[in-house]
């Protein structure tokens, strides 16, 4: 990340810790499978929670240890968020919803992680969640349930969703399409706040870095103004970690959200 | 500790009761807690959901555009309902969060 050779201390940019690398380049046809440093996440977050979880149930004690207390919190959590939202029959819709939570709310807290100084460049911390690509996936896979769900449930009722019963005919040929719309802006809503907030969470930690880099390069009065932009990364760095947990939590709840709405479509 | 979970089920209820009984004095603080939690989630909301509705209007608005070929005509329609589905999305996140205070007895007075 600092390059020695040149004179000064000079940062890398705040976007290149976005780049896609590849760590072993694969080819299928004339596709470009290759393995890089966003699947390498990937599995380092879903290894880590597969062994938490494995470890944490392994010893199942009465009076619980550390990390099956963790484990018992966060299922307690989730499952208190499915049934006050969709109510008891939505528990089957639990372990999709715990998947999600933990999986957006490990990679989240993964990316906050330093990378190791000098390690090559594609093996960098690198937060999944701050691709769209990541995020409109899983939203995606969100709404095609939502939509499987609600046609399997209520049949053609859930098309009651884009028109309230009671609602005047003159007033169909306006409200439907808004209905409509915004029935679509969901998966979009969903990808972009959460790819968003990671993507400019990083950035801004970025630049308060580059400025510290920058100051202290500069020598003299400059280098003890540094310590405001120390400061200042410090308190994004405890930000992003509000940020983190909140944003998996707000993606968990909405997902909760609109499977609720796809069960009682038929009700409106 | 070890002593009272070998003694077996009788020393669990009375456990639990005595759980219960502790709980009881903390139990409006947690919830208070948990609301202002989900607060500050929906807050996170309303931003995002205002631009998802103009987005996805006007991107449909210039998708029928090209489909039909009537250049300008159906993007404006599309970015006018595209901005009242942002509207409606912002409006139905803090009904929520309305109806949500008024359960807790934050907020007595709020209309559901």
């Amino acid at each position: 990340m600092i390059h020695a050779a040149t004179p000064g201390l000079q940062a890398a940019g705040p976007m290149e810790q976005f780049e896609i690398l590849p760590i072993v380049p694969l080819t299928l046809g004339n596709i470009d499978v290759s393995f890089t440093n966003s699947a390498l996440w990937m599995t380092i977050g879903v290894v880590a929670i597969a062994l938490f979880f494995f470890f944490a149930t392994n010893r199942r004690a009465l009076i619980p240890g550390r990390m099956q207390s963790v484990a018992e919190i966060l299922h307690e959590f989730v499952a208190n968020l499915v049934r006050d939202t969709i109510g008891h029959d939505g528990m089957k819709f639990f372990p999709y919803v715990f998947t999600l939570f933990i999986f957006i709310l490990t990679a989240n807290f993964f990316g906050l992680i330093p990378s190791i100084p000098g390690s090559p460049h594609n093996l960098h911390t690198f937060t999944t969640t701050s691709h769209i690509i990541v995020t409109f996936a899983l939203a995606m896979l969100t709404i095609t349930i939502v939509i499987i769900y609600g046609f399997a449930k209520n049949g053609l009722k859930f098309l009651k969703l884009f028109a309230p019963s009671g609602l005047p005919i003159w007033l169909m040929p306006i409200l439907v399409p808004i209905e409509i719309i915004s029935f679509l802006s969901r998966p979009v809503s969903l990808g972009v706040r959460l790819f968003a907030n990671m993507l400019a969470g990083h950035i801004i930690l970025k630049l308060f870095a580059g400025f510290v880099i920058a100051l202290l390069g500069a020598g003299g009065f400059a280098s003890i103004l540094a310590i405001a932009p120390f400061l200042g990364s410090i308190a994004i760095f405890l930000l992003e970690f509000l940020v983190a947990a909140l944003q998996a939590y707000v993606f968990a709840i909405l997902t909760c959200i609109y499977l609720s709405d796809a069960a009682h479509a038929a009700d409106h | 500790m070890s002593d009272g979970a070998k003694q077996g089920p009788p020393s669990l209820d009375e456990f639990s009761r005595r759980l219960d009984a502790a709980r009881g004095d903390r139990a409006p603080e947690k919830n208070s807690n948990r609301a202002s939690g989900a607060a500050l989630g929906r807050a996170f909301r309303v931003g995002s959901e205002l631009l998802a509705g103009l987005i996805v209007g006007s991107l449909l608005g210039l998708g029928l555009d090209t489909f039909f070929g009537t250049k300008p005509f159906l993007l404006l329609v599309g970015i006018f309902l595209g901005f009242a589905a942002g509207v409606l999305n912002v409006s139905r996140a803090f009904k929520a969060s309305a109806s949500d205070a008024s359960d807790s007895g934050n907020n007595p007075s709020g209309q559901g």
